[in-house]
C-alpha cells in the first residue's frame, strides 16, 4: 500500500501523498491545499509552520474527516496501511477520535460549557470503548492526572469556566489521550495561552509523546515553538509545503528563501534592543485562482525570470531536505540571483530590492 | 509583587506620570476585581515604556485608565503636570487628542461602513477648528507616510487586510499630533511576517512625529524590540522597572525571571527551570496576602505572605523591583 516500497526504510505510521483540498465559494475555488506529501513515523514530531492562509490547519482537518461536505479532497492517506479517506467514506465510528485525535486552539470552544469535564472524557471512553459509566469516570480521574491537572478528584466535577484557559487545555488533551491514540494531531494547541502556560503545555505533549510513543504533528505559526519541540519541520505556504526537513537542518541551513525570511522577520529574545527588523515585504498569496508560479516570487529578493513560469517543486526524496525553489538561498545560484536583483534594484516580480539584506547565507 | 513605593519615579522631563493608580470593577454580589493595584511609573518625553506580563496582569487596564476609557478608581495620571484623573467634560475632551491609541485586533477597531478616508480624519473634522489648518492632503500625507496608497482612501475596511488595517489605525491615532500614542497589543493578531512591517513602522513614526510611546504586549521578544524600558506587571501590581538590557540581561524578579525562561527560545541568562511557576493564575477578586506572586514563586517566605513588598532599587540607576528575595543582579553583565 505504501507508494514508496523502493526504500527499505520502516514504514512510516501516516503518509500524506499529494494531497489536494479546494472549497467553492463564491468569489471562486479556493485552493487551500495544492499537492503536500510527507512521512511521519512512530513517536516523532512533525512540526508544520506557516501563516494563516497557509494551509496547514486545513491539512490537519483534512487528516481528521473534519472538512465541510462541500470541500473536494484528492490525494492519498494511509495510517499503518489503512487507506483513511476509504475508511472516512464507510462511516466508520472508532477510528477517528481513536486512533488519532486532535486538540484545537482555543479550548473553550472544544468544551461543553454545560458539562462537567470529568463527564466530557468519560463520554469518549463510554462511546469508543464501551466502558460503563463509573468506569469511565473512575478513568477520567487518572487521565486528568495524567495530564499534570492539580487536584484531579476535584476537577472532575468542575465545568470549563471554573478552570484557568491553561487547565481547560489540559482537559482537552486528556480527552484526546482517552483512547491511547497514537497520532496525536496538535492544532495550535498554545496560541491561546499565556507564555508560562504554554512551556507547561508544550512540555506535557512532549512528555507524553515519549511516554506513549505517540507521534505527533504539531501545528504552529510560531517557528519558536517549533524549534526544539519537533524532529521534522514542514514550513507552508500558499497551500505547499515550500521546505522540509529535520528540525536543526531547517533552522541552520534553510534553502528556501521564505523560510530565510520568516526567521529574519521575528523579533527575537537575544537581539540587541531597537534591532531593525527585516519584515517580508507585500502580502500573503491570494489562494483564488493562483498563477502559475512560484506563490512566493512576488515577495522574494532572489526571484528571477523562471520563478514566474510554472510552480517549482519539492526536490528531492520523502524524508530528506526538501525545498521548493529554483534559486535557493546559501547557494551559489541563489546568491548569483539575489546579487544580480540587487544591482538591478528591483526583482523580475517588480519588487524594489534596497541596500544590503537579503543574500549573505 | 508590591509595587507600593515610588523609588521608581524620575524627577526630570517627565512627559506622563502614574502614581499609585487603583482600578477596580464591580464583580457582581459586593465583590470587586482588582485590575490595578497602586501602579506606578512615569515615562519621559521622546521614550518608549513597555508594559509586559500575561493576560489578566492588568497592563491593557493602565492603557486604558491613562486615556480615561476606563474609569480611576484612585490615584494620578500626570500628563505635562496635570492631572487627568480628575478631568471631566471639557477639559477631559481638549487633553485627549494628545494621547492616541491603537488597538489589537486593527479590523473590528475600524468602522467597517465608513470609508479610510473618514476614519483617519474623523478627529481633524472634529477638531479641524482648533489645530489650525487641515485638509484633505493631511489624510493623504498620513495614508503615504504609514504605507496605505491615499487612492485607496474610498474603500472600507474590509477591503483591506489585517496588516493594512493596522496601518490606518496608525494613521488615525497620528491624525491629531499626539505626543503619547500608546499602543495595545498592536501584532498580536497579525501574521508574523507582517509584524515585523508594524513594528519598524512604529519605530519610523515615533522619530518622524516625535512620539513618546507606550506599548503593551505579552510578547517579550517584541517589547524587547521597540522599548527603552520595561515595566513588569502580575495581577495588578509592578514586580519589576528597567532599561531594556538591564532588565533581560539581569532580570531580578523571580516572576521576570519565569517568564523569560518560559519562551520557547529562552534568554541565554535566565535558567529554563524558573519557567516552572505552575499555571494557575490567582483570582483577582481576591488577590493573594503580601506579594501577589507568593503563591507560584519558587523564593517565597512567610515575609511573603504577610508583607507586601516596596520598589527598591537594584542594580543600575534605572533598575527597580518590588520584591523580598531578588536574584542578586551581576552587575557585570552585559
Amino acid at each position: 500500500m505504501a507508494p514508496d516500497q523502493t526504500t527499505a526504510a520502516p514504514v512510516p505510521l501516516l503518509s500524506v501523498r499529494d494531497l489536494h483540498v479546494r472549497f467553492p465559494t463564491e468569489r471562486g475555488t479556493v485552493n487551500a491545499v495544492n499537492g503536500v506529501s510527507f512521512d511521519l513515523y512512530e513517536g516523532k514530531t512533525l512540526a508544520i509552520v506557516g501563516e494563516s492562509g497557509s494551509g496547514k490547519s486545513v491539512t490537519a482537518k483534512t487528516l481528521m474527516n473534519l472538512l465541510p461536505r462541500s470541500a473536494l479532497v484528492s490525494g492519498e492517506v494511509t495510517y499503518a496501511g489503512q487507506d483513511v479517506r476509504a475508511l472516512a467514506a464507510t462511516g466508520t465510528k472508532h477510528f477517528f477520535g481513536v486512533q488519532m485525535t486532535m486538540v484545537f486552539q482555543d479550548p473553550m470552544t472544544s468544551l461543553n460549557p454545560v458539562k462537567r469535564v470529568g463527564e466530557q472524557i468519560a463520554e469518549t471512553l463510554r462511546y469508543h470503548l464501551g466502558r460503563s459509566r463509573g468506569e469511565a469516570l473512575e478513568e477520567a480521574e487518572n487521565l486528568l492526572e495524567a495530564v499534570g491537572m492539580p487536584e484531579p478528584a476535584r476537577r472532575v466535577s468542575q465545568y470549563p469556566h471554573e478552570l484557568s484557559g491553561g487547565l481547560r487545555q489540559r482537559v482537552v488533551i486528556a480527552m484526546a489521550l482517552a483512547c491511547q491514540p497514537r497520532l496525536l494531531i496538535a492544532d495550535e494547541p498554545t496560541t491561546a495561552v499565556d507564555v508560562t502556560v504554554q512551556k507547561h503545555l508544550l512540555d506535557l505533549l512532549d512528555e507524553l509523546r515519549r511516554d506513549r510513543g505517540m507521534a505527533m504533528i504539531l501545528i504552529t505559526h510560531d517557528l519558536g515553538v517549533a524549534h526544539g519541540r519537533a524532529d521534522d519541520v514542514a514550513v507552508m505556504y500558499a497551500g505547499r509545503i515550500v521546505e522540509t526537513a529535520d528540525a536543526r537542518t531547517l533552522f541552520v541551513d534553510m534553502r528556501h528563501p521564505y523560510t530565510e525570511a520568516l526567521l529574519r522577520s521575528i523579533p527575537r529574545i537575544d537581539d540587541p534592543v531597537h534591532h531593525r527588523l527585516d519584515p517580508i515585504p507585500g502580502r500573503p498569496p491570494e489562494l483564488i485562482s493562483p498563477p502559475d508560479a512560484c506563490a512566493f516570487a512576488p515577495r522574494c529578493l532572489y526571484a528571477q525570470a523562471d520563478c514566474l513560469d510554472g510552480v517549482p517543486e519539492l526536490s528531492g526524496l520523502v524524508g530528506l531536505h526538501r525545498f521548493a525553489c529554483l534559486h535557493p538561498t546559501g547557494t551559489e545560484r541563489g546568491e548569483a540571483a539575489a546579487t544580480a536583483n540587487r544591482a538591478a534594484g528591483v526583482t523580475v516580480a517588480g519588487l524594489p530590492v534596497t541596500g544590503d539584506p537579503g543574500g549573505a547565507g | 509583587m508590591a509595587g507600593t513605593g515610588h523609588a521608581q519615579l524620575r524627577g526630570d522631563e517627565v512627559l506622563l506620570r502614574v502614581r499609585d493608580l487603583v482600578v477596580q470593577f464591580p464583580a457582581g454580589r459586593r465583590r470587586v476585581v482588582h485590575a490595578v493595584s497602586e501602579v506606578t511609573f512615569d515615562v519621559t518625553e521622546g521614550e518608549t515604556l513597555g508594559i509586559v506580563g500575561e493576560s489578566g496582569c492588568g497592563k491593557s487596564t493602565v492603557a486604558r485608565a491613562i486615556i480615561r476609557l476606563v474609569d480611576i478608581t484612585a490615584g494620578e495620571v500626570q500628563f505635562h503636570g496635570q492631572d487627568l484623573a480628575d478631568l471631566e467634560g471639557e477639559d477631559l475632551r481638549r487633553v485627549r487628542p494628545s494621547l492616541q491609541m491603537i488597538f489589537q485586533d486593527p479590523i473590528s477597531s475600524l468602522n467597517p461602513r465608513r470609508r479610510v478616508r473618514d476614519v483617519i480624519g474623523e478627529g481633524l473634522a472634529v477638531w479641524g477648528d482648533d489645530i489650525g489648518s487641515w485638509s484633505r492632503d493631511r489624510i493623504d500625507e498620513l495614508m503615504e507616510a504609514v504605507g496605505v496608497e491615499a487612492r485607496y482612501g474610498d474603500r472600507r475596511p474590509h477591503e483591506f487586510s489585517g496588516g493594512q488595517c493596522q496601518r490606518i489605525g496608525i494613521a488615525r491615532a497620528l491624525a491629531l499630533d499626539p505626543k503619547v500614542l500608546i499602543c495595545d497589543e498592536p501584532v498580536s493578531a497579525l501574521d508574523v511576517s507582517i509584524q515585523a512591517q508594524i513594528l519598524n513602522l512604529i519605530q519610523d513614526m515615533k522619530r518622524r512625529y516625535g512620539l513618546t510611546v507606550l506599548f503593551i504586549s505579552h510578547d517579550l521578544s517584541v517589547v524587547k524590540n521597540v522599548s527603552d524600558r520595561i515595566v513588569v506587571m502580575y495581577l495588578g501590581k509592578v514586580c519589576e522597572i528597567g532599561s531594556t538590557e538591564e532588565l533581560y540581561s539581569s532580570p531580578a524578579h523571580p516572576y521576570t525571571r519565569a517568564l523569560l525562561a518560559s519562551i520557547p527560545e529562552p534568554a541565554p541568562t535566565v535558567d529554563v527551570s524558573e519557567g516552572d511557576i505552575g499555571d494557575e493564575l490567582p483570582s483577582a477578586t481576591s488577590p493573594p496576602s503580601g506579594c501577589r506572586f507568593h503563591t507560584r514563586c519558587p523564593r517565597a517566605t512567610d515575609v511573603c505572605r504577610e508583607v507586601e513588598p516596596a520598589t527598591e532599587q537594584v542594580g543600575d540607576a534605572d533598575h527597580f523591583v518590588a520584591c523580598h528575595h531578588p536574584v542578586a543582579v551581576e552587575l557585570n553583565a552585559r
